[in-house]
């Protein structure tokens, strides 16, 4: 069942309270894994501005699912946070997923020929909980792009050159 | 008013578009599925032929699930005429069926290269499930698999053949290997990490025949000494089904001609998947793309109109990847425009290589060679495939990723990517999950 849109919560992400701590990272790869291990997590903090500010970025949880509809044996399916999740005993890791979602938020894990991705925590997502200075909040709103136009002012600098 | 809906070929495309008319239609309609097999998703084969799943994970619906539907399936037959003045749909037993508004998507057959032999014992096509199951009684530890042609498909299931200990020949009449799916450069670099891990290519080679010698395989070429083998997998192209079609008065290109809502020349005559000729998202000519993900979009814009609905289809992006020996190999949209601007970057350390194609400052297509442990390749996958389906303008961004392919994720970001894609879904709506009724058993 899909929850009316209203009610379901999102991961707002508020880039400019960012510090680069990577908290998020740690208690997400360890909700997700049991392991503290950034490199399994499913929110990723990028630098910008050479290294002087940083975001988290991860699934926006978009409204066309492209990860879900490119599924094959429909192993993706959307949990009770709304989330779009991953059936691992469905999966069998042939990464149309990783190619169909536009956002570049799916991942895999070549250990368990499995797709990952954020799914919420399915309801109590602990990058959210972990990170001290409420960059990443978990609220009832529309998803959105968040980083958009922090990231344009902030990379224009370092590509181009400040002018 | 409810409808009488004949869906024609039980694949990809059709179940799809079975799922996506019950989704939508206000009223119960009456659906009839003639399929030739059993519903089923060929790309998963590669994992019934590895043993990592069992042959029950490859159906997309049971018998169970599709009378839960209520859908009326004639499993094992096949269409074999299609009156279009008549309503009237003729199956191999020389049954008929009427319906309102049908849905061809009979999709497409292995073909083998038309050389002596190739009809013989051990010698396979690997496009059906039961051409997976004649390969996978085949194949054991020690056996030695010939694979004639190094196209995507044959792609898809080498790391299956090596899995079961097998050891791998490819043989390609091309000069080099993935010759539709990346270009040179990224050919050399697949060839020499093969070849490294311990596959024997031949590329350039013309085979001639195929014998029997004494109870193995004997595979002759136009030059260059014979190979003995096992097993002969024939991956060498395959082609649309649309003989049955002949006199149905539906155009027929390369595929059946469709327009913008999946329709035909005649108006209550749908087409979807790799039969059809539909619009390609980056050129806007029509064009068949035969793969997985132009099945299920097809299948579910020409569902969701059957249903009555509106919808029209922005036109369908080609997208491949595939894991060899764990180094991912992946293209999209116009990866051979010759008349793009392209920048490419190669890490010397390490086997990844990138192309960019651009028109303007738009994204239009893309290359991705990496190690599939690799996250960034795997995140940039999505990326790039993100970047040239939103066809954002880059702007400024497009001289940083022109210098530095590796670095797609500001340049992502920065354009404002996110903004254009969110929007945007098949439907006009949320997708549903298959949840309730699970695509998968
Ligand atoms: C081994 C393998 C690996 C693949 N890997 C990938 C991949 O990684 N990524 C990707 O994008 N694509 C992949 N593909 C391609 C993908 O499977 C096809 O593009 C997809 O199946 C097309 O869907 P379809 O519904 O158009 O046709 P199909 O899935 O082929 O379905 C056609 C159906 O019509 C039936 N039929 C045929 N003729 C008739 C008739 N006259 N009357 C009634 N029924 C008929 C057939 O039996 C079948 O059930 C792979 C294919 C194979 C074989
Ligand atoms: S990798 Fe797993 S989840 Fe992703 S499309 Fe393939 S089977 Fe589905």
């Amino acid at each position: 069942m899909t929850m009316p849109a209203t009610t379901t919560n999102v991961l707002r992400i508020h880039p400019e309270k960012c510090t680069g701590c990577l908290r998020c990272e740690l208690a997400c790869s360890y909700m997700q894994t049991g392991a503290f291990h950034p490199a399994k997590s499913v929110i990723r903090v990028s630098p910008f501005e050479g290294h002087t500010s940083y975001a988290p970025y991860t699934c926006t949880q978009c409204a066309e699912g492209w990860c879900m509809t490119a599924c094959p044996v429909g192993a993706i399916t959307i949990n009770a946070a709304g989330a779009k999740d991953v059936l691992d005993d469905t999966c069998v890791g042939c990464k149309l997923c990783t190619i169909a979602c536009p956002y570049g938020t799916m991942f895999y894990d070549p250990d368990t020929r499995k797709a990952f991705k954020c799914n919420l925590c399915g309801g109590a997502p602990a990058c959210a909980e972990a990170c001290p200075t409420a960059a990443i909040t978990y609220e009832a709103t529309a998803t959105a792009d968040w980083l958009g136009e922090f990231a344009r002012e902030r990379t224009a600098r370092v590509l181009v050159g400040a002018r | 008013m409810a409808a009488r809906h004949l869906i024609i070929g039980g694949g990809t495309a059709g179940m799809n578009a079975i799922r996506t008319i019950r989704e939508e239609e206000g009223e119960r309609s009456e659906i009839v599925l003639v399929s030739a097999e059993r519903p089923y998703s060929r790309m998963v084969l590669p994992y019934y032929l590895d043993r990592s799943i069992a042959e029950s994970h490859v159906f997309t619906a049971t018998p169970r699930v599709l009378a839960d539907w209520g859908v009326k399936a004639q499993v094992g037959r096949r269409a074999t005429a299609l009156d279009t003045k008549a309503n009237v749909c003729t199956l191999d037993d020389g049954t008929t069926v009427e319906y309102d508004d049908c849905l061809i998507a009979t999709g497409s057959s292995a073909v083998k290269a038309p050389v002596d032999g190739a009809d013989g014992r051990g010698v396979h096509s690997f496009w059906t499930l039961d051409e997976a199951r004649a390969v996978l009684a085949e194949i054991g530890p020690g056996s030695h698999v010939v694979m004639v042609g190094a196209g995507f498909i044959a792609f898809t299931i080498l790391n299956s053949i090596l899995a079961l200990g097998a050891t791998l020949t490819i043989v390609e009449v091309a000069p080099r290997i993935l010759p539709r799916m990346i270009d040179d450069a990224g050919a050399k670099l697949v060839e020499d990490w093969l070849t490294k891990h311990g596959v024997r290519i031949r590329t350039g080679v013309k085979l001639t025949g195929i014998e029997d010698a004494k109870g193995r395989k004997r595979l002759r070429f136009a030059a260059g000494g014979d190979i003995l083998c096992d097993v002969v997998i024939m991956a060498t192209g395959i082609k649309t089904n649309l003989e049955w079609l002949k006199g149905s008065g539906v155009t027929v290109n390369r595929g059946v001609v469709v327009d913008d809502h999946l329709r035909s020349s005649v108006r209550n005559v749908y087409a979807a998947g790799d039969i059809a000729e539909g619009r390609d998202l980056i050129t806007g000519e029509p064009a068949v793309h035969a793969i997985e993900p132009t099945a299920q979009e097809h299948g579910r814009v020409a569902g969701a109109n059957m249903a009555g609905k509106d919808v029209g289809y922005r036109g369908s992006l080609i997208v491949n990847i595939v894991e060899v020996c764990h180094l991912d190999v992946a293209s999209f949209g116009a990866w051979d425009d010759a008349k793009a601007e392209a920048a490419s970057g190669v890490k010397p350390d390490r086997p990844a290589y990138r192309k960019l194609l651009w028109r303007g400052d738009r994204l239009t297509g893309a290359i991705i060679l990496g190690p599939s442990s690799d996250i960034w390749t795997t995140n940039d996958v999505g990326m790039l495939k993100g970047l040239v389906q939103s066809g954002v303008s880059l702007a400024r961004f497009k001289a940083h990723l022109k210098r530095n392919p590796f670095d797609v994720k500001p340049a992502f970001i920065a354009s404002k990517t996110t903004s254009a894609l969110l929007p945007e879904t098949i439907l006009g709506r949320p997708s549903k999950a298959p949840g309730n009724t699970p695509v998968a058993v």
